[in-house]
């Protein structure tokens, strides 16, 4: 519950400030469908998959997680590799979709 | 289903994975590589090595291709596609293993699979069937018929995540699943007796559904793959057809043991004699009658399940690789979509003979096919697969057996969904980048795309619940849910999650035959 309020409040700011660098729910949701979903689905990963779900998880710990793959400061071949082409505001779109999703 | 071969998309993050998969060697051995591919890939790319949901895997087909790209694809799999990631599920070494195994195996000769086999297969889950509960033990309308079944094929295409789900369609609450251990692939209702429903598995074993109790009551194995399926109209009979082998069987509905095989093969319409997948099998309400399609022969058998042996009448020469069909004049015509050449043949299964061949479109695949009653003409609805420059919805008038208009619409399509109570009939757009988040809809009345739903996932296979209400869609791989729109206002109504639903069947094609049909056109008819 507190992650759905929190988002919705970072998309009132983004509609308020309106600026370049507000996230993009609708962005996270298509990069997030296209290529994660493929491991850790959108709500929940495969009943038999051994990847963590994101669904429902807090945006600022994705976040964080997403970027230390990017930067190798947590050691995963899979995630070091796919989120090394990731930029900042790709890593908080799909964050925050993520964030919005009910698992 | 398409058996067609899917081109492989350069994917800009699979190019990425490749630079990690660089060292170590040590290969297992093949036979148990053999097993990996049978237990993890063979339901998708077939026992025979020969393609299936997805393209043929072996020496030839994988010949010259880097072994580190296909390790890549099996490691991460292949985006927005049915290829799951096995990174995590089979070791690097089972991984590099099963690639050079595959690349040293030729396709298999089409493995046989005999009545024999069919009935040491037979498993019986409900010993007593009177122990079962004598009405529904959920929530549903007195006539049985707002249940709609999804072939929840799980994202492995086998495990935990494969079942039939039922879905109560007026309240959007799922009521029951069954789990099928490979992806379910069709869902048939015995037309005679509300309580059965049969499933069909991506790997041919058909499931005996008990859906006041849901639960599976027995299952067979009818052959390697392949979709076809019909029930009879009286209820007692399943007849099931393979790719691999090629051959058919009529199934006792009640025990589910086999009664007679067929051995699909025959001259096609170039003169050449072939031994031939099965096609869609349908039962037909007019008579005691299953008519099946032999794709590569193009030969349509009607076979009567009353008379002694099973007789077969062959209809020769329908068109070149026939798949799908669907139903009109109260199931006494057939419209058989023939991917070759681009028609869809109209036959009439009381004479027993084709009557015309009809434009479709390129690579026509009707899916369930739909037909609807507008001002007093009776149009039927084909979709379209595959590549083309012009990408149409063909609608026929299907008393006069001509095309009326062939509606532009936005992609390849696969399914058309149509009520007697929408105002829209709805087609899954397929083609291969955004537009296959997306469903178009089509007015009856204009005959012209009138909206878009960007559904997401992979949308399709669109259903509309027995009383024409709402909308039911898959947004399937990825997508992991279904999705429920009202039919008039087109607003979304529910979300039903889900892993990778595909075929959505209302039990409400019993009554209508053909989806979009009125009840009251079958009695005319009768
Ligand atoms: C090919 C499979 C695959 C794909 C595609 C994938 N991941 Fe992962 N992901 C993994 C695996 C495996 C792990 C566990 C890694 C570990 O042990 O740290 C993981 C872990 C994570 C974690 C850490 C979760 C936690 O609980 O700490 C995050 C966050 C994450 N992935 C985000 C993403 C995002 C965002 C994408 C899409 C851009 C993505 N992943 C695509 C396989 C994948
Ligand atoms: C649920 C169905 C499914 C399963 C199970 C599956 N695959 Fe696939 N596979 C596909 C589909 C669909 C494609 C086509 C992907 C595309 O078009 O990008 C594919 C593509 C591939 C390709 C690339 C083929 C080419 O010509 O480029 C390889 C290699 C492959 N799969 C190997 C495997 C292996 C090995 C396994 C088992 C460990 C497996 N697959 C299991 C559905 C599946």
């Amino acid at each position: 519950m507190k992650i759905a309020r929190y988002s919705a409040a970072m998309l009132a700011t983004m509609l308020v400030a309106g600026n370049a660098q507000a996230v993009s729910l609708y962005v996270g949701q298509y990069k997030a469908g296209m290529v994660c979903a493929q491991c850790h689905g959108i709500r929940m990963p495969s009943a038999d998959a051994p990847f963590p779900p994101l669904g429902g998880r807090d945006p600022e710990y994705l976040k964080t997680a997403i970027k230390q793959y990017r930067d190798k400061t947590r050691k995963s071949d899979i995630m070091n590799a796919i989120a090394g082409s990731l930029t900042d505001s790709e890593i908080a779109d799909i964050a925050a979709y993520y964030g919005s999703v009910k698992p | 289903m398409k058996k067609t071969t899917i081109r492989l998309r350069k994917n800009l993050l699979a190019s990425s994975i490749i630079m990690l998969l660089s060292s170590g060697v040590a290969l297992a051995k093949s036979d148990d590589m053999h097993q990996i591919y049978q237990d993890n890939c063979a339901s998708c790319h077939g026992s025979d090595h020969g393609g299936y949901l997805a393209p043929a895997l072996n020496a030839a087909t994988l010949k010259g291709r880097s072994p580190t790209a296909l390790r890549t694809i099996v490691m991460a799999g292949s985006f927005d596609t049915l290829m799951p990631p096995f990174y995590g599920k089979l070791s690097d070494d089972e991984i590099r293993g099963v690639i050079k195994h595959l690349q040293e195996t030729p396709k298999q000769p089409n493995p046989a699979w005999t009545i024999d086999d069919m009935k040491k297969s037979l498993k019986v889950y409900v010993k007593d069937e009177s122990t079962l509960p004598a009405k529904p033990t959920f929530q549903i309308d007195d006539k049985f018929e707002n249940l709609i079944g999804v072939a929840a094929r799980g994202k492995y295409g086998r495990g935990e995540g494969s079942k039939a789900i039922f879905i109560n369609s007026a309240t959007h609450q799922k009521v029951g699943e069954v789990a099928t251990g490979t992806a379910a692939h069709i869902i048939d209702f015995n037309p005679a007796n509300p309580r059965w429903a049969y499933v069909k598995t991506d790997t041919a074993e058909i499931f005996k559904v008990d859906l006041y109790s849901m639960k599976a009551v027995r299952s067979i194995k009818t052959g390697w793959n392949g979709p076809g399926m019909g029930v009879s109209r009286d209820g007692k009979y399943i007849m099931a057809g393979s790719f691999v082998p090629h051959n058919a069987v009529i199934l006792d509905a009640e025990t589910l043991e086999p009664l007679k095989t067929f051995e699909l093969e025959g001259i096609d319409p170039d003169g050449k004699h072939v031994s031939s997948d099965s096609g869609m099998i349908i039962g037909t309400p007019y008579a005691d009658i299953f008519a099946i399609a032999l794709e590569n022969a193009g030969q349509v058998w009607v076979v009567d399940y009353k008379k002694e042996g099973f007789p077969v009448t062959k209809i020769e020469k329908v068109g070149r690789h026939l798949h799908d069909a669907f139903l009109t004049h109260g199931g006494k015509k057939l419209m058989i979509a023939s991917y070759d050449d681009s028609i869809v043949a109209a036959i009439d299964l009381e004479k027993r003979e084709l009557i015309k061949q009809l434009p479709a479109g390129c690579v026509p695949h009707v899916g369930g096919g739909s037909a609807v009653v507008v001002d007093g003409r009776t149009l039927g609805f084909g979709t379209n697969f595959g590549d083309c420059d012009k990408t149409v919805v063909s609608v026929w008038d299907l008393d006069k057996m001509e095309v009326v208009k062939q509606v532009p619409v936005s992609g390849g399509t696969e399914s058309p969904a149509a009520h007697a109570n929408a105002p829209y009939v709805a087609v899954d757009i397929i083609s291969k980048d955004r537009r296959a988040r997306t469903v178009q809809l089509i007015d009856k009345k204009t005959l012209e795309v009138a909206k878009t739903l960007d559904v997401g996932g992979h949308a399709y296979f669109p259903e509309y619940s027995a009383d024409g209400k709402f909308l039911y869609i898959s947004a399937g791989y990825n997508g992991d849910e279904v999705v429920v729109y009202d039919s008039n206002s087109l607003q979304k109504v529910a979300s039903i999650p889900m892993e990778s639903p595909a075929g959505i069947f209302s039990r409400g094609r019993v009554k209508y035959m053909t989806r979009g049909l009125s009840p009251d056109e079958m009695e005319q008819h009768k």
